[in-house]
């Protein structure tokens, strides 16, 4: 026959029936703790006080900060670029004389008479390029060899 | 250090560190076994030890002083480990008897408890109860708590402590008397 076991007659192992924790355990256990609840200082993040900010300050500043950041973009960007010209603009922006070397040398094949020839609604376009003198029209027309004059 | 002092010197920023860390130095060890005897494993022990002062570290501004400062850390502790279990049974979907085998298996490595066949049977026996029980047995059997004390700590009334309290014992009884037997194995019963 199996005898009872009675608990209250069992000696008790004292508050703590299992073996001890690793020696120095309980020495080293506040410096854990300690470690996890209140880091040093230095490892403080330097934008925690943001997180102390209420939500709705929060919300204002980072707007505000958008739209700064937007604005100084396009401060900083500096004035739009100008509009690509127009072939008639680019023209203007050489000087005569140079347009007329370039349209009498030989690769073009244009010479004076050309020039002068141009269509009436153009001559306003040659003025502008020749402008001459009437008499400086008369030495350049003098000037031109015999055999040419004979084809007009 | 008394209560009141460390909760007095904790309310003031130059003096927090230091008197949470004399908090820390008076509870650990209660802390700790009465942590221990629930998951029986030192490493688990250890971990959820620092839990429970982080987290009164956290809510120790909110502590009410009509309570006691010992009865509140001892309710932390409590839910940390009721916690602790039920997030094992449910991670790995092991079923109450698996977990028991587990710490059993623990136990049963445990240089202090494995020479002694009786100490053995009965510490199987503790944790063959449900994990609410075992805590009310522990409170009271070891920490020869008052049971008013356990009412605040684990929010039960005090008959209803006492009544558990009384079947815990006569369950273990119970099983420690039949151990030998093979309908006592804890990997087949209950």
């Amino acid at each position: 026959m199996k005898t009872p076991f009675r608990l209250d007659e069992h000696p008790r192992r004292g508050p703590q029936p299992l073996s001890s924790p690793p020696a120095g355990y309980f020495e080293r256990l506040p410096t854990r703790v300690m470690a996890q609840v209140a880091p040093p200082a230095r490892s403080a993040q330097p934008l925690a006080w943001l997180l102390r900010v209420p939500a709705s300050l929060r919300t204002g500043l980072a707007s505000t900060l958008l739209l700064g950041t937007f604005a100084a973009s396009l401060w900083l960007g500096g004035e739009p670029l100008p509009a690509p010209a127009t072939p008639a603009a680019s023209l203007d922006a050489v000087p005569s004389a140079q347009l007329v070397e370039y349209l009498t040398s030989g690769e073009t094949h244009v010479d004076m008479l050309d020039l002068a020839e141009l269509p009436a609604h153009h001559l306003g376009l040659t003025k502008q390029y020749l402008q001459p003198s009437a008499s400086e029209l008369s030495a350049a027309l003098d000037a031109q060899p015999a055999e040419e004059t004979g084809l007009l | 250090m008394e209560d009141h002092e460390i909760l007095a010197k904790f309310q003031v920023p130059a003096s927090r560190n230091l008197a949470f860390n004399q908090l820390v130095r008076k509870y650990q060890q209660r802390v700790y076994w009465h942590v221990r005897k629930m998951v029986i494993d030192h490493d688990d022990a250890d971990d959820l030890t620092q839990d429970v002062f982080v987290k009164v570290w956290k809510n120790l501004e909110n502590f009410r002083q009509d309570a006691q400062l010992f009865t509140w850390i001892y309710r932390i502790a409590t839910n940390e480990c009721l916690s602790f279990l039920q997030s094992k049974r449910r991670k790995f979907f092991l079923p109450l008897n698996d977990v028991g085998a587990e710490l059993a298996a623990k136990l049963e490595a445990d240089p202090a408890v494995a020479g002694d066949a009786i100490e053995l049977k009965l510490q199987r026996a503790i944790l063959r109860l449900p994990d609410k029980q075992r805590l009310v047995f522990n409170l009271r059997y070891y920490d020869e708590m008052p049971y008013e004390q356990m009412a605040e700590i684990t929010g039960t009334s005090v008959g209803a402590l006492k009544a558990s309290y009384h079947h815990a014992v006569r369950k273990i009884e119970e099983y420690v008397t039949n151990a030998d037997t093979p309908a006592a194995n804890p990997d087949e019963a209950d």
